[in-house]
C-alpha cells in the first residue's frame, strides 16, 4: 500500500470547516492508495461548485472543468488513454440539473470510468440555491416559499437507466465509504457513487444527524444481494433512496471500449499515426 | 460534341435522384472527365423534390454554370421548378410515365423517354434510376460498359440478381437510345483521357485528411451539413485503431474531445451552426486550459435552424470573436475539395503546435457538393505534435503554463511521470492551479492572446492576378464560382482567397490594400463578416467594398458577371 499522503498535494481547501467533502477527498486518497495506483496513472476531473475544487486537492493530474461537463471530459480522457484510472467526480447541480443527460447518457455507455457525485441537495457555492435533489418544500434564496419540484431520485433513476454499478455513501461513514470507492473504482464499466455529503451553511435540513436518523446500511443487512436488480429497485423504493453501501452491480456486461477495441490494443493516445502510401491509396481507391 | 455540359436531374427526394447523380459522376471521373455538383434538397426524407445539377467537362471547374443543357425530369416538379434554367438550345428529357398536365413556353423543347417503361419491363419500377442513368450516359456518349461497371459497383452489397436485373435495364436503355435518340448525337461530351480520378465531396475530403494527420477519436451530433465527417470517420477510424462516437449533444462531443486531447490523442468533431452555438462554453475552456482541439463547422443558414439545407457563410464573426471572455483560435478556409483535406492535416499540426482550438470552416456547398479531385498526397504535410514535455533528469518542477519566449509551453499528457498538474478553467498560475491576482492575469491573459501572434505573418491570401487594380476576394465555395466568372470574362480582374482568416495575415492584407485600388470581397452573408473583420483590423474603409447574397443559395456566374461590370 502506498501512503495516503502521497495523493495530497497539501493544498488547503477552501471548503467550510465541517463540509462533507473533506471527507470524500480523503476517502478517494484512501482508496488510490489501497488500489496502489501510481499517481501518474490517476485523473480526477471535476465540475463547478464548491464539489468541483476535489481535483485541486489531489496530487495526480487532475482536471477542473466546466459546470455538468466533467463527465464528457472524463469519458473523453478514457477512451484516449484507456490505461488511467479515470476519476469524475461533482456535485448534485452538475450531475442532475445541467449535467443530467451526461449523466443518463454515460450510463448508457458503459465507460470504465467511476463518478462520485458529492450530493449536499443545495447549491452552496452561490451562497443557497435549490437544486434538483432538494426535498419539497426546501426554502432557499431562490425558493422562498419552499421548492415546489419533486426532486429527482438519482437511485431509481441510474438503476431504470441499465447502470453496472451503483453505491451511495454518506461523509460520515468513511470506511463503508472507502469499501465502495474501491469497489467502483475496480468495476469494468461505468460506476456511480452518490454521497451524501452535508452542506453546514446553507442546508439546515439535511444535517449530518438528520443522515444519521435516516439512512440504512446495506452491508449490514445480511439478507441483501446487490447483484439482485429487482432487490435493488425495492430497497431504493422502501428506503426512499437513503441507503447506503454497494446498492446494485452486474459484472456481465461488457464496457464500451472492450466493445470497441480488442483487449490487448494499445491506448489511442499512443498510436503510431502514420499512414502508409499504399494504405491510404486504397482507401481513396473506394472513391472512385 | 461537348467540351463541357451541365445537366440537370431531379425527381421526387428520397427516390434516389442524387444517387443516380452521383454514380454518374463517379463514372464520368473514371474516365477523365472533371466534374462539379450543386444540388437542391429540402429537409424531409421522402417526397417534394429534389435535383442535382452536375457540370462535367475536359477541364477542371468549381462552379455550375448557370444554365442548363439538359434537363432530365423523373418527376413534374422537376420541369415546372427549373425549365427556366434551360439554355436556348436545352432539352427536357422527361419520364414518359409523367403526365405534365401544365403549360411551358411553347419555345420549350421537350422529349418523352421510356424510363419507367423499360425498368417496369425489366423486371421493377425501382430500377428506373438505373434506367435515367442509362439515358443519361447514351446521350453523354458514355458506352455501355463503362455504365455496366459503374451499376456493378454502386449494387456490389445487393446481390447478383439485383445486379444482373439492373444490367439488363441498361442493355435496353442503350438499345433503345440506339434506334430512337440519334438525332441528340450534339450532345456528347469530348473523349477525355481516360485518367480515372477519385469523386469526393468536400465531407469525405474533411475525414481522410483527419485520418491521415492521425486523428483517433471524434465526438459528434448529427447535423446538416457534417454529418458525413462522423459517419466516414465511424467506418475509418475503428480500422486504425481509433474510436467514432455518436454523443448526447454537441456540448457533450466538444467536453469529450477536449477530454481525449488532453489525453493525448488528436481529437476532432464536426458540426453545423446550431451545434456550434452549444459548442461555445466548451471551446472557452480549450482556449483557457490550451486544449489543442479541432472544430470543423460545415455552415448553412442560420440563425436558429434557419434554412438547414441551404448554403450560407455567416458563422466567420461568431467563430472570430466568439464565445464569452477572450482567447485564441485558429480559423481555416479551404475552397475546394482538395484543399478541405490538406486544411484538416493542417489544422491538427496547429492545434497542437499552438495549442488552441482550430477552427476548419467550411460551408454546406464544399461539404456537400462532389468534386473530381486530383490525387491527394497525404505526406504532404507531416504531423506535427507541437511541445510535449519529456520525462528529463527532474531538475526542475514541471509548469504546465510556463511563460516562455514563445508563449507556448510543453504539455505533460496524463501518465507521464514527473509531470503532473492541475488544469481549470478558472484563471490559472504557471503551475495551472487557481490564481486571481492582477499580475498573473495580466501575464496569463497576454501569454495566451499573444501565441498565434506569428501566424499573422504568414501569406495565406493566394491571388490570381492579371495585372488589374480591382481585387475580388473571397473565402470558401464563394471562390469556385468568381474563378469562373473571371474565366469567361472578356476583361478579368484579379482575383483570389483566404485560406486563414484567424490570425488574420495583417502583413500580407496591408501590402494588397496598399497596391489595389479597391478590394471587392464577396462573401455569402448579410453583414458583411469577412470585410468588416478586415476593417475592424486594418482600416482602409475607403478600398474595401462588399458583395454579398444571403437567400440561401450560393453566387451565380452572372451574379459575379454583373458585379464585375461595375469594376472594369
Amino acid at each position: 500500500m502506498t501512503n495516503i499522503k502521497d495523493y495530497d498535494n497539501n493544498i488547503t481547501p477552501n471548503w467550510c470547516p465541517g463540509c462533507g467533502h473533506f471527507s470524500i477527498q480523503r476517502a478517494l486518497q484512501v482508496v488510490a492508495s489501497r488500489l496502489e495506483i501510481p499517481n501518474e496513472k490517476m485523473m480526477v476531473v471535476s465540475g463547478i461548485g464548491c464539489s468541483g475544487r476535489i481535483s485541486g486537492y489531489m496530487n495526480t493530474y487532475s482536471f477542473h472543468g466546466i459546470h455538468g461537463r466533467s463527465l464528457p471530459i472524463a469519458q473523453g480522457i478514457k477512451a484516449s488513454n484507456k490505461d488511467l484510472t479515470v476519476i469524475a467526480a461533482g456535485g448534485d447541480g452538475d450531475g442532475f440539473a445541467i449535467g443530467l443527460s451526461h449523466t443518463l447518457h454515460a450510463i448508457r455507455r458503459n465507460m470504465n470510468v467511476t463518478y462520485i457525485v458529492l450530493n449536499n441537495q443545495i447549491y452552496g457555492l452561490t451562497k443557497g440555491h435549490t437544486s434538483p435533489l432538494s426535498e419539497v418544500g426546501f426554502q432557499t434564496k431562490s425558493t422562498p416559499t419552499g421548492s415546489l419540484e419533486n426532486p429527482i431520485r438519482p437511485g431509481i433513476v441510474a438503476l431504470s437507466n441499465g447502470i453496472t454499478f451503483l453505491g451511495q455513501g454518506f461523509s460520515a461513514y468513511q470506511e463503508q465509504l472507502i469499501d465502495t470507492i474501491v469497489k467502483a473504482v475496480q468495476h469494468d464499466g461505468f460506476s456511480l457513487v452518490n454521497v451524501f455529503s452535508p452542506c453546514v451553511t446553507y442546508n439546515k435540513i439535511n444535517t449530518y444527524q438528520w443522515f444519521r436518523e435516516h439512512l440504512v446500511k446495506l452491508d449490514e443487512d445480511e439478507g441483501y444481494n446487490p447483484q439482485d436488480y429487482q432487490m435493488a429497485m425495492n430497497k431504493l423504493i422502501e428506503t426512499d433512496g437513503l441507503c447506503t453501501g454497494i446498492i446494485y452491480q452486474n459484472e456481465g456486461t461488457p464496457s464500451l471500449l472492450e466493445q470497441l477495441q480488442p483487449k490487448d490494443a494499445s491506448a489511442l493516445s499512443k498510436m503510431d499515426l502514420q499512414l502508409s502510401k499504399d494504405h491510404f491509396n486504397s482507401i481513396i481507391n473506394q472513391y472512385r | 460534341m461537348n467540351k463541357s455540359m451541365s445537366l440537370l436531374i431531379g425527381g421526387i427526394q428520397g427516390e434516389g435522384v442524387i444517387s443516380t447523380g452521383v454514380s454518374l459522376m463517379k463514372a464520368l471521373s473514371s474516365l477523365g472527365y472533371y466534374v462539379y455538383e450543386k444540388r437542391d434538397f429540402s429537409s424531409r426524407i421522402k417526397g417534394g423534390n429534389s435535383a442535382i445539377t452536375i457540370h462535367a467537362g475536359i477541364e477542371k471547374k468549381l462552379w455550375v454554370e448557370d444554365q442548363v443543357k439538359v434537363i432530365i425530369a423523373l418527376d413534374d416538379d422537376t420541369v415546372k421548378k427549373y425549365y427556366h434554367l434551360l439554355s436556348s438550345d436545352g432539352i427536357i428529357f422527361y419520364d414518359a410515365a409523367l403526365t405534365l398536365d401544365f403549360q411551358l413556353p411553347e419555345k420549350i423543347k421537350l422529349i418523352p423517354l421510356p424510363i419507367t417503361e423499360i425498368a417496369k419491363a425489366s423486371g421493377a419500377t425501382l430500377m428506373k434510376n438505373t434506367s435515367a442513368m442509362g439515358f443519361i450516359s447514351a446521350l453523354l456518349g458514355i458506352t455501355a460498359d463503362n455504365v455496366t461497371s459503374a451499376i456493378k459497383n454502386k449494387y456490389k452489397h445487393k446481390g447478383e440478381e439485383i445486379i444482373n436485373k439492373n444490367i439488363t435495364v441498361l442493355k435496353n436503355v442503350f438499345q433503345y437510345a440506339q434506334e430512337n435518340l440519334k438525332e441528340y448525337q450534339t450532345l456528347k461530351l469530348t473523349p477525355a483521357n481516360k485518367i480515372s480520378r477519385p469523386l469526393m465531396m468536400g465531407n469525405d475530403a474533411i475525414s481522410l485528411g483527419a485520418l491521415a494527420a492521425g486523428c483517433r477519436f471524434i465526438a459528434s451530433y448529427p447535423i446538416t451539413p457534417a454529418s458525413e465527417v462522423m459517419e466516414n470517420l465511424s467506418k475509418l477510424l475503428p480500422k486504425h485503431g481509433g474510436v467514432a462516437l455518436q454523443v448526447e449533444d454537441e456540448i457533450a462531443a466538444v467536453n469529450m474531445i477536449i477530454g481525449a486531447s488532453y489525453g493525448g490523442t488528436r481529437s476532432m468533431t464536426a458540426t453545423s451552426g446550431p451545434g456550434l452555438s452549444l459548442m461555445m462554453e466548451g471551446i472557452g475552456l480549450a482556449g483557457m486550459t490550451e486544449t489543442p482541439i479541432v472544430i470543423v463547422d460545415a455552415q448553412r443558414s442560420g440563425p436558429s435552424t434557419g434554412l438547414p439545407t441551404k448554403h450560407e457563410q455567416s458563422d466567420l464573426i461568431g467563430l472570430y470573436f466568439g464565445g464569452h471572455g477572450e482567447y485564441p483560435s485558429i480559423i481555416l478556409t479551404p475552397t475546394s475539395v482538395e484543399d478541405c483535406f490538406y486544411a484538416t492535416m493542417r489544422a491538427f499540426n496547429l492545434a497542437e503546435e499552438y495549442q488552441c482550438p482550430v477552427f476548419l470552416l467550411s460551408d454546406l456547398s464544399m461539404s456537400l457538393s462532389h468534386q473530381t479531385i486530383d490525387e491527394l498526397e497525404p505526406h504532404r504535410i507531416q504531423i506535427n505534435r507541437g511541445k510535449l514535455y519529456q520525462p528529463n533528469t527532474g531538475q526542475e518542477e514541471y509548469k504546465r503554463y510556463q511563460l516562455t519566449e514563445d508563449d507556448i509551453s510543453p504539455r505533460a499528457l496524463p501518465g507521464t511521470a514527473g509531470g503532473l498538474h492541475h488544469t481549470t478553467g478558472l484563471e490559472h498560475n504557471e503551475l495551472g492551479f487557481p490564481n486571481d491576482q492582477p499580475g498573473n492575469r495580466r501575464n496569463m491573459m497576454d501569454k495566451r492572446m499573444k501565441k498565434t501572434a506569428p501566424l499573422q505573418e504568414n501569406e495565406e491570401i493566394i491571388i490570381h492576378s492579371h495585372q488589374r487594380d480591382v481585387l475580388f476576394l473571397s473565402f470558401g465555395s464563394t471562390y469556385g464560382v468568381i474563378k469562373g466568372a473571371m474565366e469567361i470574362a472578356e476583361e478579368p480582374l484579379d482575383y483570389g482567397y483566404i485560406q486563414m482568416i484567424k490570425p488574420l495575415p495583417t502583413q500580407q492584407l496591408k501590402r494588397i490594400l496598399e497596391k489595389y485600388k479597391h478590394v471587392v470581397i464577396v462573401e455569402n452573408n448579410y453583414s458583411q463578416q469577412l470585410a468588416t473583420i478586415i476593417k475592424s483590423e486594418l482600416g482602409y474603409h475607403e478600398k474595401i467594398h462588399s458583395l454579398t447574397k444571403y437567400d440561401g443559395t450560393p453566387f451565380t456566374l452572372n451574379e459575379i458577371i454583373t458585379e464585375m461590370g461595375g469594376w472594369i
